[in-house]
């Protein structure tokens, strides 16, 4: 990476980072005033209060995502659990390719979206949100070195004082603002156990999904094989994208990674997809749940429940035979 | 059809949105009728004007966060049907007006 121009400036990405300039200012002043507080509860000024600052960020950022992350995970099992009464309405209009039907059919779709408060096009803006907020943050944490050279204009709570402030910072004799081949041994040594965590965790997020997330009839074949194996494809390219980058990134990076992996760990266990190992892990841990909850209640458990119906109904096989009886309206006259 | 030039240029360009834009893209519609069709009725049966109006209206609906579903022009010309106290509110309609099928709304 050439040191003496700031890249993320330049060209298309450049116009990019300058419409985030909002996004990026608030950022600044997050950190800024974390980083106050942890002064003012008398951590040293530079040190380890900048590290636990990008920390923080990354911290809030995630939190202000996740309800918007959780609406759109159940909106998504809305929609997993319409899939029947969509099935039936297919059904219903199927084979017939008229314009007078074709129209009935998405009539009747979109009244069942309505009314089920689920929405096919309503799931993919968190994503198209949290793409920016994640490269504003990326880019703060680039321009600081070249904002403390003065090679780049101040930005937000980061004047060059500040900035500079920040780059003196070291962990364990690393300035924040070194990269890879910049670094002393122990600097590379440190940035190696960063990047192998890093890889580590999105490594084991992707593990975690394929093994328990993917419903049963899609876990085998080809398609499959080729998943598995692409798991390993993030973590690769992380090792080489790894060693350009700035430390004060790379802190950011693992934070995020940690983050997402235990946002997706959390999802598996909470919202998993219908028909996948994890829902069936869900099923029998509800089942027992509710099996406590009854106990501690007083109440008879779900088995014994069963086994009660299941006497009476054959109780009324004994007295009533196996004739069923038909069905009467109610208001019927004799 | 008794259309100003500038309705007609107006839906003119909706279909051609419709033929060369919309066509290439996956169906991502949270109401019915897509919006585009909403301007083109709206546009046809009131005019520029306040056919526009209640397109842009419709355009501005179309948001995270709102419900979606099926949403005709209404019958009679108000900027507030979609609230219930309007006079120009209609409940969804699940099967087509006779009047909104395509052989008697192009003659």
């Amino acid at each position: 990476m050439n040191q003496n121009q700031f890249m993320l400036d330049r060209g298309l990405f450049g116009w990019i980072y300058k419409l985030l300039t909002p996004v990026e200012w608030v950022m600044t002043q997050v950190m800024n005033l974390f980083h106050r507080f942890l002064v003012f509860l008398g951590m040293s000024p530079v040190g380890l209060s900048w590290i636990l600052s990008i920390i923080f960020l990354v911290v809030v950022v995630h939190a202000l995502i996740l309800p918007m992350f959780v609406r759109q995970m159940k909106s998504m099992r809305r929609m997993q659990a319409l899939q029947p009464k969509m099935q039936h309405i297919q059904q219903k209009y199927k084979g017939k390719s008229d314009p007078a039907s074709k129209e009935a059919m998405s009539r009747e779709m979109t009244k069942l979206y309505q009314d089920n408060n689920a929405n096919p096009a309503g799931s993919c803006l968190p994503m198209l949100i949290q793409g920016p907020v994640f490269m504003s943050m990326f880019y703060v944490l680039s321009a600081i070195p070249f904002i403390a050279r003065g090679e780049r204009a101040a930005l937000g709570a980061f004047d060059r004082a500040t900035a500079q402030n920040f780059s003196a910072t070291s962990v364990f004799g690393l300035r924040v603002t070194t990269n890879f081949s910049e670094a002393d041994t122990t600097g590379k040594i440190i940035i190696s156990v960063f990047i192998a965590l890093m890889c580590i965790a999105m490594w084991y997020q992707q593990f975690n999904n394929m093994r328990k997330n993917l419903p049963r009839a899609q876990m085998q074949g080809q398609q499959y094989k080729i998943q598995q194996a692409m798991t390993w494809g993030f973590p690769i390219m992380y090792i080489f994208s790894g060693i350009t980058f700035p430390f004060a990134v790379l802190v950011y990076w693992l934070t995020n990674n940690i983050l997402n992996m235990l946002r997706s760990l959390w999802q598996v266990y909470a919202l998993p997809t219908p028909g996948s190992p994890a829902a069936e892990e869900k099923e029998i841990r509800d089942h027992d749940h509710e099996n406590e909850r009854r106990k501690a209640a007083g109440e008879i458990s779900l088995e014994e429940e069963k086994l009660v119906k299941a006497r009476e109904a054959a109780e009324q096989r004994e007295t009533e035979g196996y004739q069923r009886q038909q069905p009467r309206r109610k208001n019927r006259k004799k | 059809m008794n259309s100003s030039p500038v309705a007609r240029g107006m839906g003119r360009a909706i279909r051609w949105y419709q033929r060369r834009i919309s066509a290439n893209t996956p169906p991502r519609c949270r109401y019915y009728p897509t919006c585009s069709r909403y301007a083109y009725e709206a546009i046809e049966r009131f005019g520029a004007l306040r056919g526009g109006l209640l397109a842009t209206l419709r355009l501005l609906r179309c948001r995270p966060w709102s419900r979606g579903g099926i949403d005709d022009v209404p019958q009679r010309y108000s900027v507030f049907y979609r609230f219930s106290w309007s006079k120009a509110h209609e409940e969804p309609r699940l099967t087509p007006l006779a009047s909104d099928s395509k052989e008697t709304a192009t003659q």
